[in-house]
C-alpha cells in the first residue's frame, strides 16, 4: 500500500491526519508527511482508506499492493 | 451487514453525505437495490474548493469531482438532475419532481442546505450567493469586467471569498452586521485576529454594519446603502449570509422537523427506516449531550457512512443494534495563505486558554466550559489543533464512563 500526494493541491487540511494520524502528519508550515510503509494492521489501513477517499481536496491517490 | 428486510435503499441528495451514504452501502455488500437521487447534473464535487482553491484558479472544474463509486454488482441507480419533491414517511415513497414514485424500504435524507438570501438581494443582476457549483460558476463569469465587490456577511464563506477576490487584486468591501467577523464560529479572539488580517490585506471591513437597500441602475446592482447613510459604490454583491437546511419539501412528511430533521443519536429520524445525514441532520450528539447541526466536509461524509451502516443494522431481527454517532466537528479556513482550523464546539464556553506556540507568529487557544475542555483553535497549526481534537474525545469518555450508572 502507498500513497501519492497531489503537491500541486494539498492544502494541508488536516482531514487525512483527523482520520489516521498514524500515517498522515501535517506540519505548522502545512506539509503533509506520510510515514510509510504503512502498518500491515487492517484497522489502520481501513482507516488509510477512508482518509484517501475524505480529501475534500481529492489530493490523495491510493496504491494497493 | 445486516439489511434484513432491506429491499431497497433511496438516497436523497447528491453531495457529499449522500456519496458517502452509498459508498457505505456498496462497501457494506447490500444486495438490494439503491436508488440515488442526486438532484445534481453532473457528479458529486467539493464544496469547501469552491470559495477557495477553484475562485482563485488553483483548481479546474474536472479536479472537482469526487471519484466514480464503483458499482460491482450493479445494483446502483443513480438519478441526475432529478430532486426529491415530497416524502410520505408512512407509506414510505418518496415522489420526484419529473413525476416518478418510488417506495423503499430505507431512506437516507442527505438534502443538504441551501444559501440564504436576504430579501433585500433578491431582483436584481449582479447580486450572487455562493452554495453550489452552478454559483461558483456564476461568480467567476463575473471577474472578467474587474469589479469593485461588496461582500455581505463576514462568515466563513464571506470571509473566504473576500481573500479570494482580494488574491486577484480587486477592491473589496467586507460588511458585517456583527461587532466583529467570523464571530459565531471561530469566537471573538480569533475574530479580531481576521479582522486585522484583512485590513492588512486591503479589504474594507465594516462590523456593526447594516445594510439597509441595494441601489440598482438599469437593473443591475450599483451601490450598498447601509443604515448610517454611507453608501458603497460597488459592480459586484456576493452575499454569505449563511445557509437553512433544505427540509421544505418534507413539511408534510409526518418527520418531526426543526431547524433539520430531528434525529437521535444514531442519525435515526422520527420514522423507523429513515435516517439523516450531512447538514440537513440535526442530531443528538453524544459528546456534548446536545443536540446540534454540523455543516462541515468532515462531519457530513462521517455522517453519511454511519447512517448508512445504522440502516443496515435497523431491520427487523437484526443482530446488530444501531450505534449512535458521536462526533467533535472539525472545520478550517483558507485566508491570505493561512490555515484557521477549529475543532469542537465553542459555543458555551466559560473560559478561553491562549496556548504557547514554538514561534508565537499565529494565535492558538482552548475553550473551556465548566472545567472541561470543549473546543480548540489555531492558526496554521494542524499537529496542535489535532492533539486537542483526541484530548476532547478523550474527556468527553472519561466523563461519561464517570457518569454511568453501576
Amino acid at each position: 500500500m502507498k500513497i501519492i500526494v497531489n503537491r500541486q493541491t494539498c492544502d494541508g487540511n488536516g482531514v487525512c491526519m483527523g482520520i489516521a494520524p498514524e500515517v498522515f502528519d501535517v506540519d505548522d508550515d502545512l506539509y503533509l508527511h506520510v510515514a510509510e510503509p504503512i502498518p500491515e494492521d487492517g484497522e489502520i489501513r481501513a482507516r488509510v482508506r477512508q482518509a484517501v477517499t475524505s480529501c475534500p481536496i481529492l489530493a490523495l491517490k491510493l496504491v494497493e499492493g | 451487514m445486516a439489511f434484513e428486510g432491506i429491499r431497497r435503499i433511496v438516497v436523497a441528495g447528491g453531495s457529499l453525505a449522500g456519496y458517502s451514504a452509498v459508498s457505505e452501502l456498496l462497501a457494506a455488500d447490500f444486495s438490494g437495490e439503491i436508488v440515488w437521487v442526486t438532484g445534481e447534473k453532473e457528479g458529486a464535487y467539493s464544496k469547501p474548493a469552491l470559495s477557495k482553491e477553484f475562485l482563485q484558479g488553483k483548481s479546474e472544474h474536472s479536479e472537482l469531482f469526487l471519484p466514480e463509486i464503483a458499482d460491482p454488482r450493479g445494483n446502483l441507480r443513480i438519478l441526475r438532475n432529478v430532486k426529491c419533491r415530497s416524502l410520505e414517511a408512512e407509506r414510505r415513497i418518496v415522489h420526484l419532481d419529473d413525476g416518478a414514485s418510488i417506495e423503499f424500504d430505507g431512506l437516507i435524507l442527505c438534502t443538504g442546505a441551501t444559501a440564504r438570501m436576504p430579501a433585500i438581494t433578491r431582483g436584481m443582476e449582479g447580486v450572487l450567493g455562493l452554495r453550489t457549483l452552478e454559483d461558483a460558476l456564476a461568480i467567476k463569469a463575473e471577474l472578467a469586467r474587474r469589479p469593485r465587490i461588496a461582500i455581505l456577511g463576514g462568515g466563513l464563506i464571506g470571509c473566504e471569498l473576500a481573500a479570494s477576490m482580494r488574491s486577484f487584486g480587486f477592491e473589496i468591501t467586507l460588511i458585517e452586521g456583527a461587532p466583529m467577523l467570523l464571530g459565531r464560529t471561530f469566537g471573538a479572539v480569533l475574530g479580531d485576529y481576521v479582522r486585522e488580517l484583512h485590513e492588512r490585506n486591503g479589504v474594507a471591513v465594516l462590523t456593526g454594519a447594516t445594510i439597509e437597500a441595494l441601489e440598482a441602475r438599469d437593473g443591475r446592482v450599483a451601490a450598498a446603502r447601509l443604515s448610517d447613510g454611507q453608501v458603497i459604490e460597488t459592480d459586484l454583491v456576493l452575499v454569505g449570509a449563511g445557509s437553512a437546511p433544505a427540509t421544505g419539501w418534507l413539511e408534510g412528511s409526518g418527520l418531526a422537523l426543526s431547524d433539520g430533521v430531528v434525529c437521535d443519536a444514531t442519525l435515526a429520524s422520527s420514522h423507523p427506516g429513515i435516517y439523516a445525514a450531512g447538514d440537513i441532520a440535526r442530531w443528538h450528539n453524544p459528546y456534548y449531550g446536545a443536540e446540534m447541526r454540523v455543516e462541515h466536509w468532515t462531519s457530513a461524509s462521517a455522517q453519511g457512512r454511519a447512517a448508512a451502516r445504522n440502516l443496515a443494522r435497523s431491520g427487523v431481527g437484526s443482530s446488530e443494534a444501531p450505534v449512535a454517532f458521536a462526533d467533535v466537528p472539525y472545520f478550517w479556513s483558507d485566508q491570505y495563505g493561512l490555515k484557521l482550523q477549529m475543532v469542537g464546539r465553542h459555543d458555551g464556553h466559560d473560559h478561553i486558554e491562549m496556548q504557547e506556540t514554538a514561534d508565537r507568529a499565529h494565535p492558538l487557544l482552548t475553550f473551556h466550559r465548566g472545567g472541561q475542555l470543549v473546543a480548540a483553535a489555531g492558526v496554521n497549526a494542524s499537529r496542535a489543533v489535532m492533539r486537542y481534537r483526541k484530548q476532547i474525545e478523550d474527556e468527553v469518555k472519561a466523563r461519561d464512563r464517570v457518569a454511568e450508572p453501576c
